[in-house]
């Protein structure tokens, strides 16, 4: 009932694009649209202005390819992965055998956040699985880092190329064990400095006062009522789930709130924890997801002692 | 501060010494006279001893010879060792307030320490589902209390269940409350903060509380509560679905809605009125 390429697959066919023109970009993606359309497929655009704008010039007027609005969608990758589960199950419900989106993360994406992205990548491997999608991340390697596309090559189990091929990916890393993979925190300049305030086995109730007190009118206030429930999610996760001493450390900048949680227990065992509302009732799932879709950035590290959460709240780059 | 009459007319006092109470009771009386209130001083022991202090004191002297003052004891007034009986209770003090308006006083405020009325559990329960039926009955009548508990001898645990459910006192221990909203301000109001640490104790107030939907909705206002947790608000969820109900909140927080739209809650709309 499926065609093209994922004709006998199961769940995602999840492929990565890597072009460095757009002809390239367009001999991959035309074909595979047209072939959706034509299938009678859901068939999905969720591509940046520009080259959005070249394929729906590329493509026949009216074909029946439908474009997604990118902006909102690739906010956070909780979110994003919440949108698309919903538009997927939606399409599913309605009767496709398939659904065909190819769609690209912007190139500020590629800087202090990648690696949550990163993990968007590797998680929706899983998270998509559900479904019987046949999806294409698109990377312009003129504007993608040599250490992001290390990551794309990981975290795709294949490459669509301009000639029609599918190739697997030699460095493919399933996502139970790219998620598990233990990365340092790249600590956020503000973070040199001393920290604004630190708190040692707060009640959450005092993390969240800690919150308001130090941010002194410099973020918007709905972002400081998000990072609040941030903070106030993670400081309750380590008290519950965590081992003592919580220690919470707040840096102030210019145009953001970084904060820090440790405490001196493993961390969460799901690997997809945060990415994913919960799995099998994982302890602090839910708190942890919330976290993801309420910060501009989130950061996890396992130390042999311990485990940190860094969080930021307005500009993460 | 609860001789300031723009406070809520239902005050919870925690108490940990006879003395320090006796000081707030004095003076949250003294406020009701001021008012043009008759007050009357429930106390736990027998009445002579706090009727004598008070006869030592020329303005209530005064109201007591005229009628505007009154001491007696719990064991007059409720059943210590049984339990509180709502609806008997309300239509006695229903029945005081109409006397003391009839008798040309502006309402009635009364002292009570409930201290033996909630020693058991089941005591204790009762008695909170008394004390949110007095709340929202007290926010139609010109009826003021004052319910004051021995923190000592009942434990902190046992008086934030009944501190939670007053709009105003003395601790800050539930770090919530839950009381009567003002007529046509909605079903039921929330302050303070809610979170893992009394989710348990949010869960029972709400129950206690038993709020009836009107019209198929439980109208929260919580423009004045400064934080509620993802559990505060499927506690809140599955209540009003189990009432058959949609609760409304009511509050001043955009990111409210937006975390309860992420948890898909069906029974639980968020209304944001800044």
């Amino acid at each position: 009932m499926r065609t093209g390429a994922a004709a006998q697959h199961k769940g995602y066919y999840h492929e990565a694009i890597r072009y460095d023109s757009d002809e390239d970009l367009l001999a991959v993606v035309l074909p595979f649209l047209l072939g959706g359309v034509e299938a009678g497929e859901p068939t999905f655009v969720a591509l940046g202005e520009r080259t959005g704008g070249l394929v729906r010039s590329a493509l026949p007027t009216g074909c029946g390819v439908r474009y997604l609005p990118g902006g909102a969608v690739y906010a956070r990758p909780a979110g994003a992965i919440r949108s698309y589960r919903q538009l997927l199950a939606e399409q599913v419900a309605a009767g496709a055998h398939q659904i065909r989106i190819v769609g690209e993360l912007s190139p500020p994406m590629f800087g202090a956040t990648w690696d949550w992205w990163a993990r968007y990548e590797s998680a929706i491997n899983h998270a998509y699985d559900d479904f019987p999608l046949w999806s294409m991340c698109a990377y312009d390697t003129r504007l993608t880092p040599e250490a992001v596309l290390t990551d794309v090559a990981r975290t795709h189990p294949r490459f669509a190329t301009p000639d029609g091929g599918h190739i697997p990916s030699a460095t493919w890393t399933p996502p139970e064990t790219y998620l598990r993979e233990n990365r340092p925190i790249v600590p956020d300049p503000i973070q040199a400095g001393p920290p604004t305030l630190e708190l040692v086995d707060p009640t959450a109730s005092e993390a969240r006062a800690a919150v308001y007190r130090a941010d002194r009118g410099r973020l918007p206030a709905d972002d400081v009522d998000d990072l609040v429930v941030a903070v106030s999610e993670t400081v309750t996760n380590a008290l519950r789930h965590g081992r003592p001493p919580v220690r919470l450390r707040l840096w102030t900048g210019e145009d953001r709130v970084v904060v820090s949680v440790r405490d001196g227990g493993p961390g969460p065992t799901d690997p997809y924890a945060g990415l994913l509302p919960a799995a099998n009732g994982s302890t602090g799932g839910l708190g942890l997801w919330i976290t993801h879709q309420s910060c501009s950035h989130v950061a996890l590290h396992r130390e042999p002692d311990g485990f940190t959460l860094r969080l930021i709240a307005g500009n993460p780059d | 501060m609860t001789g300031d009459d723009r406070l809520p007319g239902h005050v919870c006092w925690a108490y940990d010494d006879q003395r320090s109470f006796a000081v707030e009771a004095e003076r949250f009386l003294l406020a009701g006279l001021a008012a043009g209130e008759r007050v009357r001083y429930v106390t736990s022991g027998p009445a002579d001893r706090v009727t004598d202090h008070l006869a030592g004191q020329p303005v209530f002297a005064a109201a007591v010879a005229r009628g505007a003052a009154e001491v007696v004891s719990l064991a007059s007034t409720y059943h210590p060792g049984g339990t509180v009986e709502p609806a008997t209770q309300i239509a006695t003090y229903a029945a005081a307030t109409d006397a003391a308006l009839a008798a040309g006083h502006t309402g009635l405020r009364v002292v009570a320490d409930a201290t033996d009325l909630v020693r058991t559990p089941a005591q204790r329960e009762q008695f909170a589902r008394y004390e949110h039926r007095i709340d929202r009955w007290m926010r139609t009548r010109p009826f003021r209390a004052m319910c004051a508990y021995n923190r000592l001898e009942l434990g902190g645990p046992a008086v934030a269940e009944l501190a939670c459910l007053h709009p105003a006192g003395n601790i800050e221990d539930p770090l919530f409350r839950l009381f009567a909203a003002a007529p046509g301000a909605g079903d039921v109001e929330l302050t303070g903060e809610l979170d893992t640490a009394n989710r348990q104790l949010f869960r029972t107030a709400l129950d206690r509380a038993d709020l009836r939907p009107v019209d198929g909705e439980l109208v929260v206002r919580a423009t004045a509560l400064r934080f509620l947790d993802h559990h505060a608000m499927t506690t809140l969820n599955e209540y009003a679905h189990r009432r058959g109900a949609t609760a409304v909140l009511r509050t001043s927080r955009p990111g409210t809605a937006r975390l309860v739209s992420l948890l898909d809650l069906r029974t639980l709309r968020v209304e944001v009125t800044r």
